[in-house]
């Protein structure tokens, strides 16, 4: 030992005379856990160690952090592709050039939140290996096909996004750019592999397919083909591009509340305007892949859709449905100060419209709200004759809750068309009859939609499951689908009465962003606890059980703690890297900035600084 | 002080940090991360509102054989089970209840023999009704009830028998099951309770 110690004093000597005191610090820190790691090693008596621990910290709380981390990362660099693709679509078919320079500015942001993202998948997998080596033995044993399948599919996206990323500025003449409009079609399929592939393990942890004969590739295929992973698939590619879309929304409206000028602000605005609608786009569909995922676990395990909706998760599902109401009125209230904002002269004639929408949302968001049973005293209860309210409990079950998430959806959908409308008038002589057949279906699918919500109480639940609820979501997607392609007809004919303007858009707006994309990072963090605590206690559902010190799951509140925590961290974590990605523009832009730049300390809070645009128009 | 206060404080101050900073600073940045805190703040605070319940891995039940003298012992042990491991009361009640999504089995230790719970419990879809709302051959309905002595549930037979055993108590019945029944580890089995064995007491096939 003395000689051990010898050495080790050596070592830190050197390192203080090479880097100075903080390297040898670090690595004092380091050799310090290692016998934290070691005397922490559980397992069975004379058996391989089957965990690890750090004591103080915990080893669940570490991965946590990190893998919610790494799984937002990969969320965001998944979204960036697909919303930086279609941006170039747009630019590429409607010829405007400022979709193709969104696109490469969001491109750029790939290459580093690419190594970062790996970088903590790297260090997940570490942590993985070294706390849970029993289980990883396991899962290693089931999927090595797929693990090998994986790093192809690294090898491929990373090549192409080399490709797609440098060759931006060389490829934007006709078929070439063509080619670079086909590589991003490859970048996002490689990402959408890249996605499911890990998907498979940690559906297959909730929902476990296990066979033991056939080869490895027959049992790696079998495990892969789990009954959620298909729903998990499609809910995180949509939920992706809502990532993307309100990641790029939010950092549009940081960059538009510290405009330093006219171009900075029109620009960011618009920015802002883009990522909000990708947003929106992918928002409106969510909610029915969710559902889509809930019935697969129904149907795969009714206890683990109990232990979900009705038991120690319930109350998850009210914290969903606020942050989810939340980033409804967020959205819709963008939407709602673009139109008063950016369309001069509309404030009037939209506000009554606004009024009622807003009333139906703030009444739908109430609905969602109420929970099933309430929170009673011993006293409360017996009054109200249970822990059902007479009159509450009546909102607190699927029925009425699917009823206003299709009604918020329809409202939102309409808040879109209403700005998209805004500002034009339709010189079509079909215009009043397209108008009057979109009226009418709309509010036929509302009276529908609230019909078959009242009706379900009256059914039995696997009729209105599988009858009632697919109804609803046919319904208001049978809306979207009409509305859309005749709004967009109307339109192509249709007179501009007033421009849009940007850049008007007043400070608040720019936290409505923030607070958008703040709600759907806290919404992934809050499902993928929902996701793990499912499975209670077991590392893989009914095979393998969890016999660590933390088998169990945590109360919401202290959960809740966490998703703030990798809320603020991954928050900071995507700042950094557009802070990183932009360094190079802003040196440029301060070496060729002269115009339009405003007299130091005085900041031109955006849209409060008429006096520009004024002139402008 | 307890976790759920010492939280709440952290949230408490976090919102207030959010506060201060919109109030007195200038840089946008730090603005917009004091918005952010004030969202995670508030958010934090609503989750620690609601009832706080945590999942804890159910507690095995010490089967100490020599300890079970009487049938009413099994049944006490049986109703830890009903509530904890079995996780029967997640989805069944004892009395009508709004919330129970599956059949009421008070009075059910009365209703069916012991045989024909130990095989609903243990082979759930054995005997179901058939559906016949379509055309072609009647299709099986899929049991809802799981199969309790395979994982993710497990119980033992010795843990069943228990349970049986409280459903005839809480149904007012004599308790059938005897601990004479219950399996010694590492000996085999005195006599098993095989469904197959017994006459089904209901055939629920409706042709």
């Amino acid at each position: 030992m003395r000689h051990q110690g010898g050495h080790l004093q050596r070592l830190l000597r050197a390192l203080r005379r090479q880097g100075g005191w903080l390297p040898a610090w670090m690595f004092a820190a380091g050799l310090l856990a290692v016998p934290a790691l070691g005397l922490a090693a559980e397992g069975t008596t004379g058996g391989p160690v089957e965990y690890r621990d750090i004591p103080g910290i915990g080893s669940r709380n570490i991965v946590w952090v990190i893998a919610q981390l790494h799984l937002l990362l990969a969320g965001f660099v998944l979204g960036v592709p697909i919303f930086a693709w279609l941006c170039e679509i747009v630019g590429w078919k409607s010829g405007e050039k400022r979709y193709d320079k969104l696109a490469k500015e969001f491109t750029k942001l790939l290459t580093s939140s690419y190594a970062t993202t790996a970088l903590f998948g790297g260090i997940l997998l570490f942590l993985l290996i070294g706390f849970y080596p029993k289980l990883m033995n396991y899962l290693t044993d089931i999927f090595f096909p797929s693990f090998i399948f994986y790093c192809i599919l690294f090898l491929l996206e990373t090549a192409t996004l080399y490709l797609y990323w440098y060759g931006w500025d060389a490829m934007q003449d006709g078929g070439k750019k063509t080619f670079h409009i086909f590589l991003g079609f490859l970048l996002n399929l490689f990402a959408f592999f890249i996605m499911i592939v890990p998907n498979s393990w940690a559906t297959f942890q909730a929902s476990p397919v296990v066979i033991a004969e056939g080869t490895d590739i027959q049992r790696a295929w079998a495990a892969t083909w789990n009954p959620t992973w298909w729903p998990v698939n499609i809910h995180r590619l949509i939920a992706n591009v809502v990532l993307g879309g309100y990641i790029c929304g939010a950092y549009a409206g940081i960059r538009y509340l510290a405009a330093r000028n006219a171009e900075e602000r029109d620009h960011y605005d618009w920015m802002g305007y883009v990522g909000n609608f990708i947003g929106v786009f992918g928002l409106l569909p969510l909610p029915f892949a969710g559902y889509w995922l809930m019935r697969e676990i129904y149907q795969y395990n009714q206890q683990m859709g109990i232990t979900l909706m009705g038991g120690f998760l319930s109350w998850l599902f009210i914290l969903q449905a606020m942050l989810i109401g939340v980033l409804f009125l967020g959205s819709n209230y963008y939407f709602w100060l673009g139109i008063t904002h950016r369309i001069p002269g509309s404030e009037g004639q939209y506000k009554k419209p606004i009024m009622t929408m807003l009333v139906i949302l703030l009444l739908c968001l109430g609905v969602w709200m109420t929970p099933h049973s309430l929170v009673a005293s011993l006293e409360e209860a017996r009054k109200m004759g249970g822990t059902h309210h007479p009159l509450l409990g009546v909102f607190g079950v699927m029925s009425a809750k699917m009823t206003v998430a299709n009604l918020m959806i329809l409202v939102t959908f309409m808040s879109f068309i209403m700005y998209w409308r805004a500002g034009k008038q339709e010189t079509a002589t079909w215009a009043k009859v397209a108008r009057s057949v979109m009226g009418a279906v709309l509010v036929l699918a509302g009276i529908a939609v609230i019909v078959l919500g009242v009706w379900g109480y009256f059914v039995p639940a696997i009729i209105r499951i599988n009858y009632f609820s697919t109804s609803q979501v046919l319904i208001v997607l049978f809306v979207m689908l009409t509305i859309t392609p005749l709004t967009a007809l109307l339109l192509k004919s249709a007179r501009t009465t007033t421009e849009m303007v940007w850049g008007r858009m007043p400070p608040r707006a720019g936290y409505a962003l923030v607070l958008n994309a703040v709600m759907v990072i806290l919404l992934m963090t809050l499902m993928g606890y929902a996701r793990s605590s499912s499975r209670v206690h077991w590392h893989v559902y009914g095979v393998m059980r969890d016999s660590s010190q933390y088998a169990f799951s945590p109360a919401l509140g202290y959960a809740a703690a966490f998703m703030a925590l990798n809320t603020f961290l991954f928050c900071m974590l995507v700042a950094f890297i557009f802070w990183v990605a932009t360094m190079g523009d802003k040196g440029k832009a301060a070496h060729g900035a002269s115009k339009g730049e405003l007299p130091h300390g005085v900041p031109a809070m955006a849209g409060g600084a008429p006096h520009h645009m004024d002139q402008r128009s | 002080m307890s976790e759920v206060v010492k939280l709440q404080l952290i949230g408490l101050t976090i919102v207030g940090m959010g506060i201060v900073i919109l109030l007195f600073v200038r840089a946008q940045f730090a603005r917009v991360m004091g918005f952010v805190a004030i969202v995670l703040g508030l958010f934090s605070l609503v989750a620690l509102a609601v009832p706080q319940m945590a999942s804890l891995p159910p507690a095995e039940e010490k089967f100490d054989i020599a300890t079970v003298k009487t049938p009413t012992d099994m049944a006490a042990i049986g109703q830890k089970i009903f509530f904890s491991k079995g996780q029967c009361a997640l989805c069944h009640s004892i009395g009508p209840s709004e919330s129970a999504r599956c059949p009421d089995l008070k009075g059910i230790g009365a209703k069916l023999s012991r045989e024909f719970i130990f095989e609903s419990l243990t082979q759930p879809q054995a005997y179901i009704y058939l559906d016949y709302r379509h055309e072609g051959p009647p299709k099986e309905y899929p049991a809802r009830m799981p199969y309790i002595n395979k994982n993710p549930i497990g119980l033992t037979k010795n843990e069943i028998l228990s349970v049986i055993a409280f459903l005839q108590q809480m149904s007012g019945e004599p308790i059938s099951v005897n601990p004479s029944e219950l399996e010694v580890p590492g000996q085999a089995p005195k006599a098993p309770v095989k469904a197959e064995d017994v006459a089904p007491v209901a055939v629920a096939h409706a042709r």
